[in-house]
C-alpha cells in the first residue's frame, strides 16, 4: 500500500522535486501521464509520487480529477514579495495622520503574518515573531478567530498577563468573532497593546488583511470608541483595495 | 485573485460548504473508523460464531476475511488518496460507475449505516438492560430496555450535533477503554478456566467449508472500517489521513480479531458463559462478566455515534447532490454539522430499535435481524467501490496493475460471499431485501423522471476551489 519514502532514498526525493518542478512549468492542467512521460519516471512511481505530493497539500488536482496544479502550500518554498497598492498606502498615511499610536496593515498568508504597511515612526515586532504567538496577538487572535483554530503547540507566557489557558484563549476569539475586534493589553510587550480589526473583501468577507493601533497598555485597555470606529471605517476603505 | 477564477472549472466555494472543512486531526479521522467496526463488541461475540462453523479452522477464516477487507482498502484508497468527499463511498463510486452505480451505492449506503445505528441502540438496550437485571433482577422489562435506546439516542444525537472533533474524542476514549477491558477479560478468562469437553464440538463441520462459511461471519465483523471516508472535507490533509485511517482500522481489528479468536479457542466455553446475554441471566454477578457487559455497551454507543456521524454526512451530500430533499442539506449554523440529518435519522432509528423489543420479540433476533440486511448491504456498497476503482483510474489515466488485480480478487470474494447468503438466508430476509431493491428501483424511477441532472451530476464532492490553487495572480 503505501510506501514510506526515507532519507536513504534520494532518487524518490529527486523524482518528487522534479515532479512539482514540471507542475510549475507546465501550469494548471498537466496530467500525470503526462508527467511521467516527459520525466521518463515510470507511471507508478509518478502515480504514488504525486499522490503523497497531493496528501503534503504542494499539489492539488483539479476537479476532473486528472489535472494537477500548484497548491498553495507550494507558497511557502519561495515567499513572493509582498506588493502594496498605493492607494492602501494613502489610506495608512492618512490614518497617520490621525491618531497618535503606531498603525500597522498586515497581510495573512496562511498562518503567517506579513507587514504590507508597517509604521516608520513605530517599528513594530518582527512579523515571524509574532507568527510564532498568534495567541498573544491582537492581529494574531483576527486569525486564530477567522479559522476558529487553536495554536497546535502550548501557548507560550510572553508576559504575566498573556492567556494561556486553552480555554480562555477560546472564548477570547468567540469575543473576536462577536465583536470583530481584538484588544489585547500587555500580553505581547508588557508596557504596549494593541487594537485590531479586520480587514474584509468586500463580495464574500473573506478575512484579506489586519488593521491594527499599537500604543501603551493601559490606554488600550480603555473604551476608545472613537478610535475603533475610525479604525473600522479605514478597514472598511482597505478592504477593495486589498481584496 | 482574479486571474485565477479563469482556470476552466474551477469553482469559487467547494459544494459541499457548510462543513467544517479540514479541521479534525488524524486521530479523529482513526476513530472514526474503529469506532464504526466496533472491534470490541466484535471481539466478544464475533469469534464464537467463526468457531460454531469452522472450529479450529477460525483464525483461518479470520485470515482470509482480512485478507478481503485488506483488497477492498486498496481500492478505497484509491479514490481516498485523490477526492475528498462527505458522501464517503457512493461519493467515490460514482467517478468510476456513474449515476447508475453511485445511486445504488448510496441506497446501500443509507441501508447499511442506517441498521448498523439501528443495530447499535438495540444492542445497547440488549446488554444494557442485561446487566441492569443482573444487578437489580427488577429491571429487566422491556420498557427499561426501551428507555436504555432512547437515552443512547438522545445522547449519540447531542455528541453528533456538537462536532465531529467532539464526537471523535469521545469515540476514541470509549473505543480504547473497551478494547482494553474484553481483551484482559478474555485473557484472564482464559488462563483461569478450565479447558472442559465443548458439548458444541460435534455440530462443527469445520475443515473447509467450515473455514469457507466462517469467512461470512468474519466479514461482518469488519463493517464500517470504511466510515472515515465520509469525514473527507473535515479531515486535516484528508488525502493522506483518510486513506490511512481506512486501511489502518483494517490492520489493526485483523489483528484483534485473531488475537481475541485464538484466546477463545484456547480456553473452549469461557466466553460463552460470560456476557449476560448468552448467559441467559443464569450467571451469578461475577467481576468479570460485568466488566464485559460494560465494555459491549460502551462499544456499541461508540459504534452508534460513529455510524450515525457517516449516515448523516451521506444524507448531507445525497441533499446537495439533488438526490434527496434538498432539507437534509441544512448544516448548524454554529456547529457546522448537518443538523437537519441528524434530527430526522435518530427518531425514525429510535423508532425501528425499540419497536420489536416492545412487541415481544427478543432482542437477540431484533438485533441479528437488523445486523444481517446492514451487513448484506455494506458487501454490495464495497462491491461497487470495488468494480468503481479501476474504471475511476482508467478515466483519469493512471491505471496500474496492482489496482486490477486487488479488484478483481475482492470483487470476486464478495460476490461469492454474496451468493452463499442469499443461498442460505430465509423468508424474512429475501423478503426485506426484495422491498428494499423495489423501492430502491422506484426511487430511481422516479428521480429520472423529475431530477434527471441531479441524477446524472451525483457524487458531489470538496472539489479544489480557486483559493486552493497557486498562481501567478493570487497573493
Amino acid at each position: 500500500m503505501t510506501s514510506p519514502i526515507s532519507g536513504r532514498q534520494p532518487q524518490a526525493v529527486r523524482s518528487a522535486l522534479r515532479i512539482l518542478e514540471e507542475v510549475a512549468a507546465a501550469g494548471v492542467g498537466i496530467t500525470a501521464k503526462e508527467i511521467s512521460t516527459s520525466l521518463r519516471i515510470p507511471p507508478a512511481t509518478t502515480y504514488r509520487l504525486l499522490n503523497l505530493l497531493v496528501a503534503e497539500e504542494y499539489l492539488v488536482r483539479l476537479p476532473d480529477l486528472g489535472g494537477f496544479a500548484l497548491g498553495r502550500r507550494s507558497a511557502n518554498l519561495a515567499p513572493a514579495p509582498l506588493t502594496t497598492p498605493t492607494a492602501a498606502r494613502a489610506v495608512m498615511h492618512r490614518l497617520r495622520e490621525r491618531v497618535r499610536w503606531g498603525a500597522h496593515l498586515v497581510a495573512f498568508d496562511r498562518h503567517r503574518l506579513r507587514f504590507l504597511d508597517a509604521d516608520p515612526d513605530h517599528p513594530p515586532s518582527d512579523a515571524d515573531e509574532i507568527s510564532r504567538h498568534l495567541h498573544a496577538t491582537g492581529l494574531g487572535r483576527l486569525l486564530l478567530a477567522e479559522h476558529d483554530d487553536l495554536p497546535d503547540g502550548p501557548l507560550t507566557r510572553l508576559t504575566p498577563r498573556t492567556v494561556v489557558d486553552r480555554d480562555e484563549l477560546k472564548e477570547a476569539l468567540a469575543e473576536v468573532r462577536r465583536t470583530d475586534l481584538a484588544r489585547q493589553c500587555g500580553e505581547f510587550h508588557a508596557a504596549l497593546g494593541c487594537l485590531a480589526v479586520p480587514v474584509r473583501a468586500p463580495g464574500d468577507r473573506r478575512l484579506v488583511a489586519g488593521l491594527a493601533l499599537t500604543g501603551p497598555a493601559d490606554r488600550v485597555a480603555a473604551p476608545n470608541t472613537e478610535l475603533i470606529d475610525l479604525l473600522r471605517d479605514h478597514a472598511t476603505e482597505l478592504g477593495p483595495l486589498l481584496a | 485573485m482574479t486571474v485565477v477564477t479563469r482556470i476552466p472549472g474551477l469553482r469559487s466555494r467547494s459544494p459541499v460548504a457548510g462543513l467544517r472543512r479540514r479541521a479534525l486531526r488524524p486521530l479523529g479521522v482513526f476513530a472514526q473508523s474503529v469506532a464504526t467496526t466496533a472491534p470490541a463488541g466484535a471481539m466478544a461475540s464475533v469469534p464464537l460464531l467463526v468457531i460454531a462453523v469452522a472450529g479450529p479452522g477460525a483464525p483461518v477464516s479470520f485470515a482470509v476475511a482480512a485478507v478481503v477487507v485488506g483488497l477492498v482498502a486498496i481500492c478505497i484508497a484509491v479514490f481516498a488518496r485523490r477526492m475528498a468527499a462527505a458522501g464517503g463511498l457512493y461519493s467515490f463510486t460514482a467517478q468510476g460507475l456513474g449515476s447508475g452505480g453511485a445511486f445504488a451505492c448510496a441506497v446501500s449506503m443509507v441501508v447499511s449505516y442506517g441498521m448498523l445505528v439501528a443495530a447499535a441502540f438495540t444492542g445497547v438496550s440488549w446488554y444494557g438492560s442485561a446487566l441492569l437485571s443482573r444487578l437489580w433482577p427488577a429491571a429487566g422489562t422491556p420498557v427499561v430496555a426501551a428507555a436504555l435506546a432512547v437515552v443512547l439516542a438522545a445522547v449519540v444525537a447531542v455528541c453528533a450535533l456538537r462536532g465531529i472533533r467532539l464526537a471523535g474524542r469521545v469515540m476514541l476514549v470509549i473505543e480504547s477503554v473497551s478494547i482494553v477491558v474484553i481483551l484482559a477479560v478474555l485473557v484472564t478468562l482464559a488462563i483461569t478456566t478450565v479447558p472442559a469437553p465443548v458439548a458444541a464440538a460435534p455440530a462443527v463441520p469445520g475443515g473447509a467449508l467450515g473455514i469457507a462459511l466462517g469467512v461470512l461471519p468474519a466479514l461482518a465483523a469488519f463493517i464500517g472500517f470504511d466510515s472515515a471516508t465520509a469525514l473527507g472535507v473535515e479531515a486535516r490533509r484528508p488525502f493522506a489521513s483518510v486513506p490511512r485511517a481506512v486501511t489502518a482500522t483494517a490492520a489493526v481489528t485483523a489483528v484483534l480479531y485473531l488475537v481475541a479468536t485464538l484466546v477463545q479457542l484456547a480456553a473452549p466455553g469461557a466466553a460463552v458463559g460470560a456476557t449476560s446475554p448468552s448467559s441467559g441471566q443464569a450467571g451469578g454477578l461475577s467481576g468479570a462478566a460485568v466488566l464485559m457487559d460494560l465494555g459491549i455497551v460502551a462499544s456499541f454507543g461508540a459504534c452508534a455515534l460513529a455510524a450515525l456521524n457517516t449516515l448523516v454526512r451521506v444524507l448531507f451530500s445525497l441533499a446537495r447532490d439533488g438526490v434527496a430533499p434538498a432539507v437534509l442539506g441544512r448544516t448548524h449554523r454554529r456547529y457546522l454539522t448537518p443538523a437537519v440529518a441528524i434530527a430526522i435519522a435518530v427518531p425514525v432509528l429510535a423508532v425501528v430499535a425499540i419497536t420489536g423489543g416492545l412487541a415481544g420479540v427478543a432482542p437477540a433476533a431484533v438485533f441479528s435481524g437488523l445486523l444481517s440486511v446492514g451487513t448484506l448491504a455494506f458487501l454490495v456498497t464495497y462491491v461497487l467501490v470495488c468494480l468503481a476503482a479501476p474504471r475511476f483510474l482508467a478515466r483519469i489515466g493512471e491505471l496500474t496493475r496492482g489496482v486490477v488485480v486487488a479488484a478483481v480478487l475482492a470483487v470476486a470474494a464478495l460476490v461469492a460471499t454474496l451468493v452463499v447468503v442469499l443461498l442460505n438466508a430465509g423468508a424474512a430476509l429475501l423478503l426485506t431485501l426484495a422491498g428494499l431493491v423495489v423501492v430502491a428501483a422506484a426511487g430511481w424511477f422516479v428521480l429520472r423522471r423529475r431530477r434527471p441532472v441531479a441524477l446524472r451530476t451525483m457524487g458531489v464532492y470538496d472539489e479544489t476551489t480557486t483559493a486552493d490553487v497557486l498562481t501567478a495572480g493570487s497573493e
